[in-house]
């Protein structure tokens, strides 16, 4: 049975899926009592984002005088943002829907999805940290009451301060590695062969750092009954984040994790148009080599970035999977009226 | 043996993992962060019964171990076994009930299933997607109040319990999907 018709006899599943709601309502109001403004941007633009490891959905904008042009559905709204920071309107967030092709449809993916992003001008990954802190007790307390939920069966304590992990320390804890070897390739390689991993020629940096992560790092993170913010990831891994002034062998990067769910992602942002045009000719080089279409870059963005970002920091969070954790479902489709269903 | 792409590995077939076979219970497409595509395999050793979750990248290649596939015939739930008839010979094969993963619950009498061999031993047991069975046990539905109702949980033939919609009744006829367990309508 679809959704709207269990919505017919199961009250449970209406409570869950009627979280949602009350979800974005606080998140709305979060960052409107702090001054953001809230905008809207467009579903579907001419130029995709570069990203190596996205696939976008694409379709035909038709004319009755011209020839059709390829248009794309957005996967974040990243660059539209950062171009309305570039137009000078300071702190802005975002609740849309975005578009991943190509991920597959499991209990914690649906093609469509809703994002949050919210942009600070004149501040730094830290502020974002303490954003996430306010932000997610606040949701808690408003709709469980306390500053606690059970997520399948298990409590997780969301008062403020959050556990807060380097990449480096958590490595370093779960296989012992130390910060040199973190940033080294050929150090993470004997690491994963070492534990039975495959490392073929083309194992890059991202690869065996992510498997070693996956199989290794997440499930101790996925333990902790505080919500953790994983922060500081090496250059290496493709974001269009800033470098570290203490140790350019990182960037100030972090994720959110509860209850192994990972909730969202968070940097500074490059502003350097120079190394923000590198990275980005770097990722569509990737792009190719990985066999996937390459696409131009966006023009646009480069010229809002030589029109000058102010220091800025932003960050998506995964609302779908948020509602997951406030209402104790394992099954992205308890938070979703239509899932999509294969 | 057959080279397999970790990313196409599903669930249902048996690989060749640090050398000793084991049943795919379960696969999930990962993508970290900005990272690339992964494979999250819950993968049960057939020796040992252990069941582990390895994380492969998409790319890494993975051996499927060759196993023979029979039609059989549901005859009976032993004590720690089921026993499985070819409909053709009449040949009888007994499969330790754990390697059922809890599926015996959904063996209606002569439901025709197969059972994977690997060197010559049963080792697991396909179902099909969906089931039909018949209610045994219902509670009748509280009359009038929509708003208020929910759903309720019966118990199937087998001994399964479902939740289902409210106007379901002792003696109704059930399609239960087999993967997740749950109700997908009343069979015609």
């Amino acid at each position: 049975m679809k959704n709207w018709q269990w919505l017919r006899t199961d009250p449970e599943l209406k409570k869950k899926l009627l979280l949602r709601e009350q979800v974005i309502d606080l998140l709305r109001q979060f960052f409107k009592t702090r001054q953001f403004h809230e905008v809207e941007t467009p579903l579907m633009w001419p130029v995709p984002s570069a990203e190596p490891y996205l696939e976008v959905f694409e379709t035909e904008l038709l004319s009755p005088t011209r020839p059709p042009q390829k248009m794309y559905l957005l996967t974040s709204p990243e660059y539209a943002l950062k171009k309305l920071i570039a137009g000078g309107l300071g702190n802005i967030f975002q609740i849309t829907k975005a578009f991943r092709n190509n991920e597959g449809i499991s209990n914690k993916h649906n093609p469509e999805f809703t994002i949050l992003e919210w942009y600070r001008v004149e501040a730094d990954y830290a502020q974002l940290m303490t954003d996430c802190e306010q932000w997610l007790v606040e949701l808690v307390k408003k709709i469980h009451g306390t500053n606690q939920l059970v997520y399948q069966g298990k409590k997780y304590d969301f008062t403020p301060p959050f556990i807060c992990l380097s990449v480096t320390e958590a490595f370093w804890q779960t296989l012992g590695l130390s910060v040199d070897q973190v940033t080294s390739i050929d150090a993470l390689k004997s690491k994963a062969l070492e534990l039975g991993y495959q490392v073929g020629e083309e194992a890059n940096y991202e690869h065996v750092f992510n498997q070693l992560f996956l199989n290794r790092v997440e499930p101790m993170i996925a333990e902790q009954t505080k919500p953790v913010i994983l922060y500081d990831y090496p250059v290496e891994l493709p974001s269009l984040a800033r470098k570290k002034a203490s140790d350019p062998r990182f960037v100030e990067r972090f994720e959110l994790y509860v209850a192994g769910l990972e909730l969202g992602n968070a940097f500074s942002e490059l502003t350097y148009l120079k190394e923000q045009k590198e990275r980005l000719l770097a990722d569509l080089a990737l792009r190719r080599k990985l066999g996937k279409k390459a696409f131009p870059i966006d023009q646009e963005f480069i010229e809002a970035l030589e029109a000058g970002l102010p220091p800025t920091a932003g960050m998506a969070i995964g609302v779908d999977r948020l509602v997951m954790l406030l209402a104790d479902t394992a099954q992205i489709s308890d938070t979703l009226f239509f899932p999509l269903a294969v | 043996m057959a080279k397999l792409k970790a990313g196409n590995i599903s669930k249902g077939i048996y690989v060749l993992h640090n050398g000793q076979p084991h049943y795919v219970a379960k696969t999930q497409f990962v993508s970290p962060g900005k990272g690339s595509a992964f494979t999250r395999a819950r993968l049960q050793n057939l020796k040992s019964g252990a069941t582990i979750d390895f994380v492969f990248k998409s790319h890494d290649s993975v051996e499927e171990i060759d196993v023979e596939s029979k039609e059989m015939q549901f005859l009976y739930l032993g004590d720690d076994e089921v026993v499985f008839m070819d409909p053709r010979s009449f040949e009888q094969v007994s499969v330790p009930t754990a390697l059922l993963d809890g599926k015996e619950k959904f063996l209606v009498p002569e439901l025709k299933v197969y059972v994977q061999f690997y060197q010559e031993k049963p080792i697991g047991v396909n179902l099909p997607p969906k089931v039909e069975m018949v209610v045994e046990q219902a509670e009748e539905a509280v009359a009038g109040d929509r708003q208020t109702a929910g759903k309720k949980t019966v118990t199937m033939e087998t001994g399964l319990t479902v939740q289902v919609p409210l106007f379901i009744k002792k003696g109704d006829h059930l399609v239960i999907d087999v993967d997740s367990g749950s109700y997908v309508s009343r069979a015609n």
